[in-house]
């Protein structure tokens, strides 16, 4: 098990790297979240703690509207904060690998983690919905119905693969 | 349940559908089957458009066909008949017995955590028939002239050769919480199958209760067959963590986890 838990931590770390890429810092939104009392790592617990978690995650298309833009800044301010190095996960196995990885949710407090879920949306769209750089060919995920499939992010590469 | 009309397939460059001289880069298609969509993403070098468009017909063909015969909820198909008791196994088609070959080995592998025959209202093997039915279109694909091809079925996908030579096929693992953001990218050769109860087309079962039950956010299983990754995932997602440990002991597959406090484990395999 011992062993598990290493990766597990690797797999954090490698996340970092992910979001500090992706997300422009935004230190003018920190003192408001600290001010809450929502922010800091003596305050991080697991989100399984009275989170409200699924509840939480933004509508969809929420990732457009220039409130989660705001959100995405103070997460980043969060990361920096628990001290994740900027270290991505890059190895290869039997055909298979992680490539980076997303959302150290068990690191964060409760008030956070949604809006780090959402600070992946801008990555994820501008990396995946922009034609030249499709660097996802497919999403894999709980069975969705076929009414579903239009709110998929497969979806959304197949609309992009149809072009 | 409705319906969504077939489209007819995408070809991303030189679109000129009646003129089959044109060649083209990428095709895709989305098939309502299943109670799902199953999406083909099709990279191409040198094969004519109506060569291509007549494999993905034959690839959606043999899909309807599965679900035909594997439905649970139509009553005249193979599998609800032989659950009813109205053809015994010797007169149901070879594809059910080569189902249930592949069920015992899941069942095996996954130390009864996947168990078709523990399942309300007689053997049910739809954790495992998606995977197998996608993987078997998969097959109609590969004729020359296709240098890669990947069918995802509602989530569960599969793929061969490489959508662009010297890339490989990378797969996003969706976030169990938000369905426009992914946790995670891997690279594959072959199937990724993910299992969880965040959309609704998918019921979670333990097989030693009977009830609903689901330890995980979101399994995710990595290998050389979706039938088998399908199976995995689904056991894995309703084993929780032990469930880990017959994964990692099985040659060719790694699984990716989403705990339901939203901390993430994987095997080894996949951080070298």
């Amino acid at each position: 098990m011992r062993r598990i838990y290493i990766a597990v931590a690797s797999t954090v770390a490698g996340l970092a790297g992910v979001i500090g890429l992706h997300s422009p810092p935004s230190s003018s939104l920190l003192p408001a979240r600290a001010a809450d009392g929502s922010a800091g790592p003596a305050k991080a617990r697991s989100p399984a703690q009275g989170s409200s978690r699924p509840g939480s995650a933004p509508p969809l298309g929420g990732s457009r509207s220039p409130a989660h833009t705001a959100l995405s800044g103070s997460a980043q301010g969060a990361l920096e904060r628990y001290g994740y190095g900027q270290l991505a996960v890059k190895v290869t196995v039997a055909g298979s690998r992680i490539i980076s990885v997303s959302v150290p949710q068990i690191q964060v407090a409760d008030s956070y983690s949604g809006s780090i879920a959402s600070q992946v949306i801008p990555m994820l769209r501008s990396e995946v919905l922009s034609a030249q750089s499709a660097r996802i060919n497919g999403v894999s995920g709980a069975t969705y119905t076929s009414e579903a499939y239009d709110m998929s992010l497969q979806s959304a590469l197949d609309k992009l693969h149809f072009k | 349940m409705t319906r969504r009309a077939p489209q007819a397939p995408g070809f991303s460059h030189g679109e000129d559908v009646k003129n089959p001289t044109v060649r083209y880069e990428r095709a895709s298609h989305a098939e309502s089957v299943m109670g799902t969509v199953a999406s083909f993403a099709i990279h191409v070098d040198s094969i004519g458009n109506s060569e291509i468009t007549s494999a993905i017909e034959c690839a959606c063909k043999s899909l309807h066909l599965a679900d035909e015969m594997f439905s649970t909820w139509k009553p005249n198909s193979a599998l609800s008949r032989l659950r009813r008791g109205e053809i015994s196994l010797l007169e149901a088609p070879v594809e059910i017995l080569e189902v249930i070959e592949l069920c015992k080995l899941a069942r095996e592998v996954s130390q009864g955590w996947f168990d078709p025959w523990r399942m309300p209202g007689g053997f049910d093997p739809t954790g495992l028939v998606k995977g197998w039915a996608v993987e078997r279109a998969l097959g109609k694909l590969r004729k020359p002239g296709i240098c890669g091809a990947m069918i995802n079925a509602g989530g569960d996908l599969v793929t061969f050769g490489k959508p662009v030579p010297g890339q490989s096929w990378r797969i996003g693992i969706r976030d169990p919480w938000n369905r426009e953001a992914i946790r995670c990218v891997i690279e594959t050769t072959a199937a990724v199958a993910t299992s969880g109860t965040y959309e609704r087309g998918e019921i979670l079962l333990d097989p030693h209760s009977g009830e609903r039950a689901c330890q995980l956010a979101s399994a995710t299983v990595i290998g050389p067959s979706l039938a088998m990754a399908d199976a995995l995932a689904t056991a894995l997602a309703v084993a929780g963590d032990p469930g880990m440990k017959w994964l990692a002991a099985l040659d060719g597959y790694e699984a990716y986890v989403i705990r339901l406090d939203g901390s993430e484990v994987v095997t080894s395999g996949l951080l070298g």
